[in-house]
């Protein structure tokens, strides 16, 4: 018993493990290059957050505005409830991936402390978080505190700003799925097989925006948050 | 964490990149796996900057994902010029970290772009412990567009053969092809092997049922699906082959090919023109292409069971000098390489004939002298050697070396290296004789020196062993090294034989030519630019027993034993690297247009960059022959 607590707790005062406290004094005056991101995606047995789970993690990190190939975090979980049929299943796990599958309270400290104090970055990422702070939750009484980007968010910003002095300035037929904008912004395409791959394709958007946002003068994570209240409701 | 999930965490995708790149194809799953996990991702929006000629510090290998670069020179004067163009699969950066300095070029973005970043670390171990990615870069790289003299010589004059000349962008069917084998799919995998070891063959194409061609199978599909298997021998091929073929029209390039192969996994491509099937082209037939590759053609040569093998492969050194001008290769550098090659031609000529002949009686050594003795070769020099033998053999044994120069002669006149008009090989009598005879030779030019005899010795004191009991050439060298330095008389009527060529430029500057007969209006590189060069290293080297004989080599060795300014010697390798570059290239032109090639150019058709640079070369010797003026003034008081 012993050594799988040890294994799986999840202990809020943990050094690896940021609290709220960690990012009261982010100064979000200074360049990205300057913070760490992990950028992620969960698969999920469906999208109801109070029945669905979560039944894997893939991460990437970015460290000075650079992806590192090989450091990335990529975990299967077991589900308590839903185990996924053909039905169900909204994400693409084959029955031969899930025998490699852990219980969800050994895969989320793991996660947790993969993403240490860096910013978490995300396409929709509001959805991924809501699922992992609810199981964090229930197993584990915390959440994550990490400051957020959303991809999606960036990316309507960034048309936006292209679109400047056209007259249609919001084109709402635009489709912000993450390989739909990864083919408009003719990045290199991953396979999509997995959480993993969905969350190297977000880096590489990512890494695409951050750049050309910078050009259109959004230098600091500040100006991006101020940006993002002007953006249409949709 | 269990192994699987380890393994799902691996950058696959990077692998899978990277292993599709030229420098990186060769390397295995497990080196390219630590490569991936090194490599950085990083991107640049189009028009960004990535690094500043001279200023930048490169610390990692850029490899090209998604997008393209361009790559500027910016010259002393300011001039900026276009230099490349690398896109996806292509890399930069690779120079500076081979040769530790800072950018050598200005890197910038003409799309939004993603590369791979390797670390300079990483890549320099790579360096150091994988042959094949040394080869690669060492090839690809050999000093490219360092100098803006170098490159704009080569694109001025290589271009007849297509840009970029090397054979891998000839199409597939003006270049290698071979007639296909065809065999019907109902057929048994025994007859398929049959046909291949009859005709010597790795794979056939495999006619189906319905008549069309559209399959393959290889000796590979025979071990591994067949033997392996245990499958019955008489089991159709149309079980084991490969279906459907993979094909390339024929007006691709080879190296095309050589990128759809790698791109694939194969090892076999049909070249098709429509439905209609012409041959098969294999990565053998490739490397076999890239044979230009000098190490390719030593290991050809080398494997030689005949000596007219000899002949042809003799006669590939242009195609390789021309490969390897278009790499930027320096003229030094080509020479050498001319030299390794010539040398092997030697080795394994004489190793069959002493088969074909038996065994020689006594210890012999093939003396090399002239420009092969200085090791600076270029196309169709003239032959000039000799053969020391062992003191105290009888005379039917010298009767042996007679015959074998006499035959070794005729063997090189095929293998396209003329004879010496001057009669100074192996097979003139005089030239063929005991290692006591020819230091009295040596000792007699030496101690009683006439200037005629000066004049005709100097090549022999560029002498270096070829072949043989090489420490025979070593005693003959010993003997002579100490003996010139102290010989003032002798090496006076050397010094003035350097003087009597005149540097071949006018009071303002302007290049003096030949005024009339056969070369009326051309320069002569070698007698006039090249020979003064040679004569000073000469003279120099016996003065202070340099017992080197390659001109280069030989400068070095004194600007290293402080003999001579080194400010000097270096203007002066510059300056000889940059006239054997212009002959090199103006004698590859004259092949390539089916003349002989000779050593006179027209200025007239230099650029005015070469012509500034080969009035500055011609310039240090001016300054050469007012070093041994001053230096002989004094000695004879």
């Amino acid at each position: 018993m012993f050594f799988l607590k040890k294994k799986s707790a999840l202990n809020c005062e943990d050094p690896g493990v940021a609290d709220k406290r960690t990012f009261y004094r982010l100064d979000l005056d200074r360049p990205f290059a300057d913070f760490d991101f992990v950028v992620f995606d969960t698969e999920l047995t469906g999208l109801k957050p109070k029945k669905d789970e979560i039944i894997s993690i893939g991460a990437v990190r970015i460290k000075k505005m650079r992806i590192a190939a090989a450091d990335t975090f990529h975990q299967y979980a077991v589900p308590d409830r839903n185990i996924p049929t053909a039905g169900t299943m909204v994400h693409r796990i084959t029955p031969d991936e899930l025998k490699n599958a852990r219980p969800i309270t050994r895969v989320l400290p793991e996660f947790v402390r993969f993403c240490g104090r860096s910013i978490l970055v995300g396409h929709f990422i509001g959805l991924d978080m809501s699922f992992v702070n609810r199981a964090l939750k229930k197993h584990f009484h915390c959440r994550l505190h990490n400051p957020c980007l959303d991809t999606m968010v960036m990316a309507r910003l960034y048309q936006e700003k292209c679109r400047e002095g056209f007259h249609d300035r919001f084109d709402l037929r635009v489709s912000y799925n993450l390989q739909d904008l990864s083919h408009q912004f003719s990045l290199p395409i991953f396979a999509a097989h997995d959480a993993l791959e969905d969350a190297m394709q977000t880096a590489y958007l990512f890494l695409y925006l951050v750049r050309k946002l910078e050009q259109s003068g959004y230098t600091t994570l500040k100006d991006i948050h101020r940006a993002r209240g002007s953006l249409p409701v949709r | 964490m269990n192994k699987k999930d380890k393994q799902a965490a691996t950058p696959a995708e990077t692998m899978a990149f990277l292993h599709s790149t030229l420098p990186f194809h060769d390397l295995d799953q497990e080196s390219l796996h630590r490569l991936a996990l090194r490599t950085l991702i990083d991107f640049y929006p189009a028009d960004t900057i990535i690094s500043h000629q001279d200023e930048t510090e490169i610390t990692h290998l850029h490899i090209i994902q998604k997008g393209a670069v361009k790559l500027f020179l910016t010259d002393r004067d300011g001039g900026v010029s276009l230099q490349d163009f690398r896109g996806e699969g292509e890399y930069f950066g690779a120079l500076p970290i081979i040769q530790g300095t800072r950018a050598n070029l200005t890197v910038k973005t003409e799309e939004d772009t993603f590369c791979l970043l390797i670390p300079r670390e990483d890549f320099e171990q790579l360096l150091a412990s994988e042959p094949a990615v040394t080869r690669f870069f060492l090839h690809s790289l050999s000093e490219k567009m360092v100098k803006t003299a170098y490159s704009e010589l080569s694109r001025n004059r290589i271009s007849p053969r297509g840009d970029g000349a090397m054979v891998l962008f000839n199409a597939l069917s003006d270049s290698i092809m071979t007639e296909p084998e065809i065999i019907d799919a109902s057929d048994s995998v025994i007859k398929a092997a049959q046909t291949m070891a009859e005709r010597g063959i790795g794979s056939i194409l495999v006619r189906l049922d319905h008549g069309r061609i559209n399959g393959i199978i290889t000796d590979k599909d025979l071990r591994t699906r067949v033997v392996a298997r245990g499958l019955a021998y008489n089991t159709p091929i149309a079980e084991v082959m490969t279906s459907p073929l993979t094909t390339i029209a024929p007006t691709a390039t080879c190296f095309d090919a050589l990128i759809k192969m790698m791109r694939q996994g194969v090892h076999h491509l049909a070249v098709a023109d429509g439905e209609e099937i012409s041959g098969v082209i294999t990565t053998h037939d490739i490397m076999v292409l890239q044979g230009t590759s000098p190490l390719y053609i030593l290991r050809e040569i080398m494997a030689q069971k005949e000596i007219s093998g000899l002949y042809p492969l003799a006669q590939r050194a242009p195609e390789m000098i021309r490969a390897m001008l278009d790499d930027g290769a320096r003229a030094d550098n080509i020479t050498r390489l001319i030299t390794v090659l010539n040398d092997h031609i030697l080795e394994r000529l004489l190793t069959l004939l002493e088969e074909e002949m038996g065994p020689p009686p006594g210890r012999y050594c093939w003396l090399l002298m002239g420009s092969e003795g200085r090791r600076e070769q270029t196309f169709k020099t003239d032959q000039d050697n000799g053969i020391i033998y062992e003191d105290g053999l009888e005379k039917e044994d010298i009767g042996y070396f007679k015959k074998f120069a006499e035959t070794a002669i005729e063997h090189l006149v095929a293998c396209g290296y003329p004879r010496c008009p001057g009669e100074i090989m192996a097979s003139n009598p005089k030239w063929c004789r005991p290692l006591s005879d020819w230091k009295r030779y040596f000792n007699n030019w030496i101690s009683n020196p006439e200037p005629r005899e000066v004049l005709n010795s100097t090549i022999f004191f560029d002498f270096r062993a070829g072949f043989g009991d090489l420490s025979l050439a070593e005693e003959l060298r010993d003997s002579l090294a100490h003996q010139t330095e102290r010989k003032d008389i002798f090496l006076l009527h050397i010094a003035r034989d350097c003087l009597e060529s005149r540097p071949p430029l006018s009071f303002f500057r302007n290049f003096l030519v030949e005024k009339n007969g056969e070369h009326k209006n051309r320069l002569d590189l070698k007698t006039r630019g090249m020979v003064p060069f040679v004569d000073f290293a000469r003279l120099y080297s016996l003065k202070h027993a340099v017992t080197e004989t390659n001109t280069i080599t030989r400068l070095g060795r004194l600007g290293a034993g402080g003999h001579i300014a080194q400010a000097l010697i270096e203007e002066t390798v510059e300056a000889y690297e940059f006239i054997m570059h212009l002959r090199l290239i103006h004698q590859l032109d004259l092949l390539n247009r089916g003349q002989e090639p000779d050593n006179y150019i027209n200025p007239a058709f230099l650029s005015d960059l070469e012509k500034q640079t080969l009035k500055e070369a011609f310039a240090v010797i001016t300054r050469l022959q007012n070093h041994i003026r001053l230096d002989y003034q004094m000695a004879e008081g």
